[in-house]
Protein backbone atom coordinates (compact mmCIF):
# COMPACT_ATOMS: atom_id res chain seq x y z
CA UNK A 1 0.00 0.00 0.00
CA UNK A 2 3.23 2.48 0.72
CA UNK A 3 3.66 2.54 -2.83
CA UNK A 4 0.21 3.73 -3.40
CA UNK A 5 1.24 6.89 -0.95
CA UNK A 6 4.75 7.22 -2.57
CA UNK A 7 3.30 7.62 -6.19
CA UNK A 8 -0.24 8.62 -5.08
CA UNK A 9 0.73 12.61 -6.90
CA UNK A 10 1.51 10.50 -9.98
CA UNK A 11 -2.09 8.90 -9.80
CA UNK A 12 -3.52 12.31 -9.04
CA UNK A 13 -2.22 13.64 -12.38
CA UNK A 14 -4.12 10.79 -14.00
CA UNK A 15 -7.28 11.71 -11.74
CA UNK A 16 -6.60 14.99 -13.18
CA UNK A 17 -6.92 14.33 -16.79
CA UNK A 18 -9.99 11.82 -16.19
CA UNK A 19 -11.64 14.56 -15.00
CA UNK A 20 -10.88 17.04 -17.59
CA UNK A 21 -11.58 14.33 -20.31
CA UNK A 22 -14.78 14.09 -18.60
CA UNK A 23 -15.72 17.62 -18.33
CA UNK A 24 -14.89 19.52 -21.33
CA UNK A 25 -16.31 16.86 -23.22
CA UNK A 26 -19.66 17.17 -21.22
CA UNK A 27 -20.31 20.67 -21.93
CA UNK A 28 -19.34 20.54 -25.44
CA UNK A 29 -21.57 17.20 -25.38
CA UNK A 30 -24.28 19.51 -23.80
CA UNK A 31 -24.32 21.67 -26.79
CA UNK A 32 -23.86 19.25 -29.59
CA UNK A 33 -26.76 17.17 -27.67
CA UNK A 34 -29.23 20.04 -27.43
CA UNK A 35 -28.94 21.30 -31.27
CA UNK A 36 -28.93 17.79 -32.45
CA UNK A 37 -32.13 16.88 -30.61
CA UNK A 38 -34.14 20.03 -31.69
CA UNK A 39 -32.55 19.07 -35.13
CA UNK A 40 -34.14 15.93 -35.22
CA UNK A 41 -37.70 17.24 -33.62
CA UNK A 42 -37.88 20.42 -36.18
CA UNK A 43 -35.41 20.27 -38.79
CA UNK A 44 -36.28 20.32 -42.03
CA UNK A 45 -36.20 16.56 -43.95
CA UNK A 46 -32.38 17.23 -45.05
CA UNK A 47 -31.15 18.30 -41.77
CA UNK A 48 -33.70 15.48 -39.64
CA UNK A 49 -31.92 12.69 -41.33
CA UNK A 50 -28.35 14.37 -40.81
CA UNK A 51 -29.16 13.96 -37.47
CA UNK A 52 -30.65 10.90 -37.37
CA UNK A 53 -27.13 9.37 -39.18
CA UNK A 54 -24.54 10.86 -37.06
CA UNK A 55 -26.81 9.36 -33.89
CA UNK A 56 -26.93 6.37 -35.69
CA UNK A 57 -23.08 6.43 -36.85
CA UNK A 58 -22.05 7.19 -33.35
CA UNK A 59 -23.74 5.33 -30.92
CA UNK A 60 -23.84 1.85 -33.26
CA UNK A 61 -19.55 2.45 -33.31
CA UNK A 62 -17.26 1.34 -30.16
CA UNK A 63 -16.08 4.67 -28.78
CA UNK A 64 -12.60 2.92 -29.01
CA UNK A 65 -12.74 2.94 -32.66
CA UNK A 66 -14.43 6.87 -33.14
CA UNK A 67 -10.79 7.82 -30.80
CA UNK A 68 -8.32 5.32 -32.97
CA UNK A 69 -9.83 7.06 -36.60
CA UNK A 70 -9.86 10.65 -35.18
CA UNK A 71 -6.58 10.32 -33.91
CA UNK A 72 -4.69 8.18 -36.29
CA UNK A 73 -6.80 8.22 -39.23
CA UNK A 74 -7.00 11.84 -39.60
CA UNK A 75 -3.16 12.65 -40.55
CA UNK A 76 -3.68 10.55 -43.42
CA UNK A 77 -6.12 13.82 -44.69
CA UNK A 78 -3.36 16.82 -43.23
CA UNK A 79 -5.08 16.91 -39.91
CA UNK A 80 -2.80 16.25 -37.19
CA UNK A 81 -4.38 16.45 -33.99
CA UNK A 82 -2.43 16.55 -30.14
CA UNK A 83 -3.20 13.80 -28.16
CA UNK A 84 -5.38 15.50 -25.90
CA UNK A 85 -7.48 17.61 -28.34
CA UNK A 86 -8.25 14.32 -30.63
CA UNK A 87 -9.38 13.23 -27.08
CA UNK A 88 -11.48 16.08 -26.36
CA UNK A 89 -13.23 15.99 -29.79
CA UNK A 90 -13.95 12.38 -30.52
CA UNK A 91 -15.15 12.49 -26.55
CA UNK A 92 -17.28 15.69 -27.23
CA UNK A 93 -18.75 13.79 -30.46
CA UNK A 94 -19.64 10.65 -28.93
CA UNK A 95 -21.43 12.05 -25.64
CA UNK A 96 -23.10 14.57 -27.77
CA UNK A 97 -25.09 11.86 -29.77
CA UNK A 98 -25.74 10.13 -26.72
CA UNK A 99 -27.39 12.96 -24.71
CA UNK A 100 -28.74 14.16 -28.23
CA UNK A 101 -31.55 11.15 -27.56
CA UNK A 102 -32.20 11.97 -24.21
CA UNK A 103 -32.71 15.63 -24.75
CA UNK A 104 -35.03 14.37 -27.31
CA UNK A 105 -36.72 12.01 -25.27
CA UNK A 106 -37.00 14.93 -22.33
CA UNK A 107 -38.82 17.12 -25.28
CA UNK A 108 -41.16 14.84 -26.28
CA UNK A 109 -42.25 14.15 -22.63
CA UNK A 110 -43.10 17.67 -22.99
CA UNK A 111 -47.15 17.81 -23.90
CA UNK A 112 -48.25 18.97 -26.56
CA UNK A 113 -51.00 21.41 -24.58
CA UNK A 114 -47.76 23.32 -23.20
CA UNK A 115 -46.53 24.36 -27.15
CA UNK A 116 -49.98 25.43 -28.08
CA UNK A 117 -51.06 27.66 -25.13
CA UNK A 118 -47.59 29.24 -25.41
CA UNK A 119 -48.52 30.04 -29.46
CA UNK A 120 -51.87 31.07 -28.07
CA UNK A 121 -50.28 33.73 -26.28
CA UNK A 122 -48.31 34.93 -28.85
CA UNK A 123 -44.95 33.65 -28.65
CA UNK A 124 -42.87 32.68 -31.60
CA UNK A 125 -41.37 28.81 -32.14
CA UNK A 126 -37.87 29.71 -30.60
CA UNK A 127 -39.72 31.37 -27.60
CA UNK A 128 -41.91 28.47 -26.57
CA UNK A 129 -38.87 26.11 -27.09
CA UNK A 130 -36.23 28.46 -25.20
CA UNK A 131 -39.50 29.77 -22.32
CA UNK A 132 -41.53 26.97 -22.23
CA UNK A 133 -40.35 23.67 -23.45
CA UNK A 134 -36.86 23.35 -22.41
CA UNK A 135 -36.60 24.32 -19.01
CA UNK A 136 -39.74 21.47 -18.62
CA UNK A 137 -37.89 19.25 -20.54
CA UNK A 138 -34.69 19.57 -18.63
CA UNK A 139 -35.41 18.24 -15.41
CA UNK A 140 -37.12 15.27 -17.26
CA UNK A 141 -33.23 14.57 -18.71
CA UNK A 142 -31.22 15.17 -15.41
CA UNK A 143 -31.47 11.65 -14.90
CA UNK A 144 -30.48 9.96 -17.83
CA UNK A 145 -28.01 12.76 -18.45
CA UNK A 146 -26.40 11.58 -14.52
CA UNK A 147 -26.03 7.91 -16.49
CA UNK A 148 -24.41 8.91 -19.65
CA UNK A 149 -22.05 11.29 -17.22
CA UNK A 150 -21.07 8.12 -14.99
CA UNK A 151 -20.82 6.40 -18.19
CA UNK A 152 -18.39 9.01 -19.33
CA UNK A 153 -16.21 9.38 -16.68
CA UNK A 154 -15.65 5.63 -17.03
CA UNK A 155 -14.98 5.88 -20.80
CA UNK A 156 -12.38 7.95 -20.59
CA UNK A 157 -10.03 5.39 -19.69
CA UNK A 158 -9.88 4.38 -23.16
CA UNK A 159 -8.05 7.58 -24.57
CA UNK A 160 -4.79 6.13 -23.21
CA UNK A 161 -4.90 4.58 -26.93
CA UNK A 162 -4.09 8.10 -27.94
CA UNK A 163 -1.07 8.09 -25.41
CA UNK A 164 -3.28 10.68 -23.04
CA UNK A 165 -1.89 9.16 -19.23
CA UNK A 166 -5.30 9.32 -17.72
CA UNK A 167 -6.15 7.25 -14.50
CA UNK A 168 -6.45 3.88 -15.39
CA UNK A 169 -3.16 4.46 -17.99
CA UNK A 170 -1.29 5.98 -15.08
CA UNK A 171 -2.00 2.75 -12.99
CA UNK A 172 -1.11 0.64 -15.87
CA UNK A 173 2.35 2.26 -15.83
CA UNK A 174 2.89 2.03 -12.54
CA UNK A 175 2.28 -1.81 -12.19
CA UNK A 176 4.55 -2.33 -15.16
CA UNK A 177 7.20 -0.50 -12.88
CA UNK A 178 6.84 -2.27 -9.93
CA UNK A 179 5.07 -5.56 -10.70
CA UNK A 180 2.25 -5.44 -8.47
CA UNK A 181 -0.89 -4.28 -9.68
CA UNK A 182 -3.56 -4.89 -6.98
CA UNK A 183 -2.59 -1.78 -4.82
CA UNK A 184 -3.09 0.28 -8.14
CA UNK A 185 -6.19 -1.07 -9.16
CA UNK A 186 -7.77 -0.44 -5.70
CA UNK A 187 -6.50 2.45 -5.34
CA UNK A 188 -8.12 4.13 -9.04
CA UNK A 189 -11.11 2.44 -8.31
CA UNK A 190 -11.41 4.38 -5.25
CA UNK A 191 -10.60 7.62 -7.06
CA UNK A 192 -12.96 6.90 -9.80
CA UNK A 193 -15.66 5.99 -7.31
CA UNK A 194 -15.30 9.45 -5.57
CA UNK A 195 -14.95 11.43 -8.83
CA UNK A 196 -18.66 9.80 -10.20
CA UNK A 197 -20.15 10.18 -6.33
CA UNK A 198 -19.35 14.08 -6.58
CA UNK A 199 -20.76 13.99 -10.14
CA UNK A 200 -23.91 12.64 -8.97
CA UNK A 201 -23.82 14.71 -5.77
CA UNK A 202 -23.86 18.01 -8.02
CA UNK A 203 -26.33 16.70 -10.97
CA UNK A 204 -28.95 15.89 -7.37
CA UNK A 205 -28.40 19.40 -6.82
CA UNK A 206 -29.20 20.99 -9.90
CA UNK A 207 -32.40 18.46 -9.86
CA UNK A 208 -33.46 19.50 -6.62
CA UNK A 209 -32.81 23.23 -7.86
CA UNK A 210 -34.99 22.49 -10.79
CA UNK A 211 -37.56 21.48 -9.20
CA UNK A 212 -38.24 24.19 -6.98
CA UNK A 213 -40.16 25.96 -9.56
CA UNK A 214 -42.88 23.72 -9.06
CA UNK B 1 2.18 -37.61 -8.30
CA UNK B 2 1.50 -40.54 -10.60
CA UNK B 3 3.13 -39.31 -13.40
CA UNK B 4 6.37 -38.85 -11.65
CA UNK B 5 6.13 -42.04 -10.17
CA UNK B 6 5.29 -43.49 -13.26
CA UNK B 7 8.64 -41.92 -14.89
CA UNK B 8 10.44 -43.11 -12.27
CA UNK B 9 9.45 -46.51 -12.42
CA UNK B 10 9.65 -46.28 -16.14
CA UNK B 11 13.48 -44.84 -15.32
CA UNK B 12 14.46 -47.99 -12.95
CA UNK B 13 12.91 -50.32 -15.51
CA UNK B 14 15.26 -48.86 -18.30
CA UNK B 15 18.13 -48.24 -15.91
CA UNK B 16 18.09 -52.10 -14.82
CA UNK B 17 17.98 -53.14 -18.53
CA UNK B 18 20.34 -50.71 -19.72
CA UNK B 19 22.76 -51.90 -16.54
CA UNK B 20 22.17 -55.43 -17.61
CA UNK B 21 21.96 -55.78 -21.09
CA UNK B 22 24.13 -52.95 -22.35
CA UNK B 23 27.19 -52.78 -19.74
CA UNK B 24 29.31 -50.56 -22.55
CA UNK B 25 26.55 -47.79 -22.72
CA UNK B 26 27.49 -45.59 -20.17
CA UNK B 27 26.71 -42.21 -21.20
CA UNK B 28 23.10 -42.15 -22.05
CA UNK B 29 21.00 -40.29 -20.09
CA UNK B 30 17.44 -42.29 -19.86
CA UNK B 31 15.33 -38.97 -19.51
CA UNK B 32 13.03 -39.79 -22.53
CA UNK B 33 13.64 -43.39 -22.85
CA UNK B 34 15.58 -42.43 -26.18
CA UNK B 35 17.07 -39.89 -27.11
CA UNK B 36 15.29 -36.58 -28.91
CA UNK B 37 17.12 -37.29 -32.32
CA UNK B 38 16.23 -41.02 -32.64
CA UNK B 39 12.63 -40.48 -31.83
CA UNK B 40 12.32 -37.61 -34.27
CA UNK B 41 14.03 -39.14 -37.05
CA UNK B 42 11.95 -42.15 -36.07
CA UNK B 43 8.90 -40.25 -36.45
CA UNK B 44 10.28 -38.48 -39.93
CA UNK B 45 9.00 -35.22 -38.67
CA UNK B 46 10.02 -32.37 -35.95
CA UNK B 47 7.91 -30.37 -34.46
CA UNK B 48 8.66 -27.08 -34.13
CA UNK B 49 6.61 -24.19 -31.86
CA UNK B 50 6.53 -20.68 -32.37
CA UNK B 51 4.37 -17.78 -32.14
CA UNK B 52 3.17 -17.14 -35.61
CA UNK B 53 1.95 -13.51 -34.76
CA UNK B 54 5.82 -11.69 -34.86
CA UNK B 55 6.26 -10.75 -38.60
CA UNK B 56 8.76 -10.82 -40.39
CA UNK B 57 10.05 -13.66 -37.75
CA UNK B 58 7.24 -16.25 -38.00
CA UNK B 59 3.71 -15.31 -38.88
CA UNK B 60 1.17 -16.73 -41.13
CA UNK B 61 1.28 -15.94 -45.41
CA UNK B 62 -2.06 -15.93 -47.07
CA UNK B 63 -2.29 -18.96 -47.44
CA UNK B 64 -2.14 -19.59 -43.81
CA UNK B 65 0.78 -21.28 -43.83
CA UNK B 66 3.50 -20.61 -41.43
CA UNK B 67 5.92 -17.90 -42.88
CA UNK B 68 9.13 -15.63 -42.08
CA UNK B 69 12.31 -16.15 -41.29
CA UNK B 70 12.44 -18.66 -37.96
CA UNK B 71 10.35 -20.85 -40.41
CA UNK B 72 12.50 -20.74 -42.96
CA UNK B 73 15.49 -21.59 -40.86
CA UNK B 74 13.56 -24.28 -39.12
CA UNK B 75 12.29 -25.16 -42.19
CA UNK B 76 15.97 -25.71 -43.33
CA UNK B 77 17.62 -27.46 -40.00
CA UNK B 78 14.71 -29.68 -40.55
CA UNK B 79 16.17 -30.76 -44.15
CA UNK B 80 19.45 -31.19 -42.99
CA UNK B 81 18.54 -33.61 -40.33
CA UNK B 82 16.15 -35.53 -42.75
CA UNK B 83 13.24 -34.97 -41.53
CA UNK B 84 9.76 -32.91 -42.24
CA UNK B 85 9.12 -29.93 -40.51
CA UNK B 86 5.44 -29.50 -38.39
CA UNK B 87 4.99 -25.95 -37.23
CA UNK B 88 2.87 -25.73 -33.74
CA UNK B 89 1.81 -22.05 -33.19
CA UNK B 90 1.05 -20.81 -29.97
CA UNK B 91 1.53 -17.77 -27.16
CA UNK B 92 5.14 -17.46 -26.04
CA UNK B 93 4.62 -18.00 -22.41
CA UNK B 94 2.79 -21.56 -23.81
CA UNK B 95 5.79 -22.29 -26.06
CA UNK B 96 8.65 -22.36 -23.34
CA UNK B 97 5.87 -24.30 -21.05
CA UNK B 98 5.02 -26.93 -23.66
CA UNK B 99 8.84 -27.75 -24.99
CA UNK B 100 9.10 -29.05 -21.23
CA UNK B 101 6.28 -30.79 -21.39
CA UNK B 102 6.90 -32.90 -24.85
CA UNK B 103 4.53 -30.88 -26.48
CA UNK B 104 7.21 -29.40 -29.52
CA UNK B 105 10.84 -31.07 -30.23
CA UNK B 106 12.29 -27.30 -29.81
CA UNK B 107 11.17 -23.77 -30.30
CA UNK B 108 12.36 -21.30 -33.38
CA UNK B 109 10.42 -18.03 -32.13
CA UNK B 110 13.13 -15.57 -31.40
CA UNK B 111 13.48 -16.95 -28.16
CA UNK B 112 16.39 -14.93 -26.97
CA UNK B 113 19.20 -16.31 -25.04
CA UNK B 114 19.56 -15.47 -21.45
CA UNK B 115 21.48 -17.37 -18.51
CA UNK B 116 17.92 -17.41 -16.76
CA UNK B 117 16.20 -19.42 -19.90
CA UNK B 118 19.70 -21.95 -20.23
CA UNK B 119 18.51 -23.27 -16.65
CA UNK B 120 15.46 -24.23 -18.21
CA UNK B 121 16.36 -25.38 -21.62
CA UNK B 122 19.45 -25.45 -24.10
CA UNK B 123 20.02 -23.44 -26.89
CA UNK B 124 21.81 -23.70 -30.22
CA UNK B 125 24.42 -21.25 -31.43
CA UNK B 126 22.77 -18.25 -32.30
CA UNK B 127 20.94 -17.66 -35.08
CA UNK B 128 20.34 -13.72 -35.60
CA UNK B 129 21.14 -10.80 -33.59
CA UNK B 130 18.44 -8.58 -33.30
CA UNK B 131 19.66 -4.73 -32.46
CA UNK B 132 17.29 -2.16 -30.81
CA UNK B 133 18.08 1.47 -32.33
CA UNK B 134 16.53 4.78 -32.14
CA UNK B 135 14.24 5.95 -35.02
CA UNK B 136 13.16 8.51 -36.06
CA UNK B 137 11.71 10.72 -39.05
CA UNK B 138 13.80 10.86 -42.20
CA UNK B 139 14.38 14.34 -42.22
CA UNK B 140 15.35 14.55 -38.28
CA UNK B 141 18.79 15.20 -37.78
CA UNK B 142 18.48 16.62 -34.18
CA UNK B 143 18.75 13.04 -32.68
CA UNK B 144 21.29 10.90 -33.26
CA UNK B 145 21.80 8.61 -30.04
CA UNK B 146 20.08 8.39 -26.91
CA UNK B 147 22.06 11.21 -25.60
CA UNK B 148 19.84 13.99 -27.43
CA UNK B 149 16.57 12.58 -25.82
CA UNK B 150 16.32 15.36 -23.31
CA UNK B 151 13.50 17.36 -23.54
CA UNK B 152 12.02 15.31 -26.38
CA UNK B 153 9.29 13.19 -26.49
CA UNK B 154 10.04 9.27 -26.83
CA UNK B 155 7.53 7.00 -27.86
CA UNK B 156 7.71 2.84 -26.49
CA UNK B 157 6.19 0.26 -25.72
CA UNK B 158 4.00 0.04 -22.37
CA UNK B 159 5.31 -2.61 -19.97
CA UNK B 160 8.15 -3.32 -22.47
CA UNK B 161 11.72 -3.91 -21.94
CA UNK B 162 12.40 -1.02 -23.65
CA UNK B 163 10.36 1.44 -21.33
CA UNK B 164 11.86 0.02 -18.60
CA UNK B 165 15.20 0.54 -20.27
CA UNK B 166 14.19 4.29 -20.73
CA UNK B 167 12.76 4.81 -17.28
CA UNK B 168 15.85 3.07 -15.40
CA UNK B 169 18.91 3.37 -17.26
CA UNK B 170 18.41 6.21 -20.24
CA UNK B 171 16.43 9.49 -18.04
CA UNK B 172 18.89 9.35 -14.75
CA UNK B 173 21.50 9.70 -17.76
CA UNK B 174 20.69 12.43 -20.13
CA UNK B 175 17.95 14.25 -18.28
CA UNK B 176 14.35 14.41 -17.99
CA UNK B 177 12.12 13.85 -21.17
CA UNK B 178 8.75 12.98 -22.06
CA UNK B 179 7.22 8.88 -22.24
CA UNK B 180 4.96 8.16 -24.49
CA UNK B 181 3.20 4.81 -23.96
CA UNK B 182 1.91 2.45 -26.50
CA UNK B 183 -0.55 -0.69 -26.87
CA UNK B 184 1.25 -2.09 -30.24
CA UNK B 185 3.92 -0.88 -32.29
CA UNK B 186 2.12 0.15 -35.39
CA UNK B 187 0.59 3.05 -33.89
CA UNK B 188 3.69 4.41 -32.51
CA UNK B 189 5.66 3.88 -35.80
CA UNK B 190 2.29 6.01 -36.68
CA UNK B 191 2.97 8.79 -34.19
CA UNK B 192 6.72 9.31 -35.28
CA UNK B 193 5.92 9.45 -39.05
CA UNK B 194 2.96 12.22 -38.10
CA UNK B 195 5.68 13.88 -35.71
CA UNK B 196 3.57 13.32 -32.54
CA UNK B 197 6.57 11.86 -30.91
CA UNK B 198 10.41 12.84 -31.70
CA UNK B 199 11.97 9.28 -31.73
CA UNK B 200 11.18 5.86 -30.47
CA UNK B 201 13.24 2.58 -29.63
CA UNK B 202 12.69 -0.83 -31.37
CA UNK B 203 13.70 -3.60 -32.85
CA UNK B 204 14.72 -2.81 -36.83
CA UNK B 205 13.95 -6.47 -38.19
CA UNK B 206 11.07 -6.73 -36.54
CA UNK B 207 9.75 -3.09 -37.63
CA UNK B 208 10.61 -3.53 -41.31
CA UNK B 209 7.55 -4.97 -42.73
CA UNK B 210 5.32 -2.57 -40.81
CA UNK B 211 7.20 0.93 -42.15
CA UNK B 212 7.42 -0.54 -46.09
CA UNK B 213 3.65 -1.63 -45.98
CA UNK B 214 2.38 1.87 -44.04
CA UNK B 215 5.56 3.84 -46.04
CA UNK B 216 6.22 5.56 -43.35
CA UNK B 217 9.53 8.09 -43.62
CA UNK B 218 11.62 6.66 -40.64
CA UNK B 219 14.98 6.06 -40.02
CA UNK B 220 17.38 4.20 -37.62
CA UNK B 221 19.67 6.36 -36.14
CA UNK B 222 23.50 6.06 -34.39
CA UNK B 223 24.87 2.58 -32.62
CA UNK B 224 22.08 -0.28 -31.48
CA UNK B 225 21.06 0.47 -28.11
CA UNK B 226 21.65 -2.92 -26.77
CA UNK B 227 21.95 -6.48 -29.18
CA UNK B 228 20.37 -9.59 -28.28
CA UNK B 229 21.14 -13.26 -30.01
CA UNK B 230 17.98 -15.72 -30.61
CA UNK B 231 18.92 -19.44 -31.07
CA UNK B 232 16.74 -22.62 -31.03
CA UNK B 233 15.74 -23.32 -27.87
CA UNK B 234 15.19 -27.16 -26.66
CA UNK B 235 14.82 -29.10 -23.59
CA UNK B 236 18.04 -29.85 -21.35
CA UNK B 237 20.51 -33.19 -22.03
CA UNK B 238 19.96 -33.64 -25.31
CA UNK B 239 23.01 -33.63 -27.16
CA UNK B 240 22.72 -35.20 -30.05
CA UNK B 241 19.77 -33.38 -31.22
CA UNK B 242 21.93 -30.43 -30.25
CA UNK B 243 24.66 -31.16 -32.04
CA UNK B 244 22.64 -32.27 -35.10
CA UNK B 245 21.39 -28.56 -35.27
CA UNK B 246 24.57 -26.83 -34.63
CA UNK B 247 25.75 -28.94 -37.56
CA UNK B 248 22.87 -27.69 -40.10
CA UNK B 249 23.33 -24.60 -38.76
CA UNK B 250 26.83 -24.03 -39.45
CA UNK B 251 26.27 -25.82 -42.93
CA UNK B 252 23.49 -23.10 -43.72
CA UNK B 253 25.96 -20.66 -42.62
CA UNK B 254 28.62 -21.52 -44.56
CA UNK B 255 26.92 -23.06 -47.66
CA UNK B 256 25.21 -19.59 -48.22
CA UNK B 257 22.17 -20.67 -47.50
CA UNK B 258 21.84 -18.66 -44.27
CA UNK B 259 22.67 -15.74 -46.36
CA UNK B 260 19.65 -16.34 -48.82
CA UNK B 261 17.05 -16.65 -46.10
CA UNK B 262 18.78 -12.83 -44.32
CA UNK B 263 18.15 -11.07 -47.99
CA UNK B 264 15.01 -12.67 -48.22
CA UNK B 265 13.33 -11.39 -44.78
CA UNK B 266 15.91 -8.26 -43.89
CA UNK B 267 17.70 -7.09 -47.15
CA UNK B 268 21.18 -7.47 -45.38
CA UNK B 269 24.14 -9.96 -44.72
CA UNK B 270 23.67 -12.42 -41.78
CA UNK B 271 24.97 -10.54 -38.94
CA UNK B 272 26.27 -13.55 -36.94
Amino acid sequence: MELVFKNFQFLLTGAYYTLLLTVVPMFFGLIIGIIVAIARLKGNVLVRNLAKGYVSLIRGTPILVQIFIVYYGLPDFGITLGPLTAAFISLSINVGAYLSETFRGAILSVPNGQSEAAFSLGLTPWQTMRRVVLPQAARVAIPPMGNTFIGMLKETSLVSIVTVTELLRSAQLLVAQYYVAMPFFVAIALMYWVMSVSFSFILNRIEARLAKAY
Amino acid sequence: MSVKLQKFVKATLLLTVLSLVLAACGSKTAQDGANSLEKIKKAGTIRIGLMGTYAPYNFLNEKHEVDGFDADVAKEVAKRLGVKVEFITGEFSGLIEGLQKDKYDALVSQVTITDDRKKTMDFSTPYVKNAVNVIVKSDNTAIKSIDDFKGKKIGVGLGTNDEKYLRDVVMPKVGNFNIATYNDVITSLKDLNVGRIDATINNVFAIKPLIEKNHFTVKAVGEPIKEDFAGIAIRKNNPELLDAINKALDEMKTDGTFKEIFHKWFDVDPNI
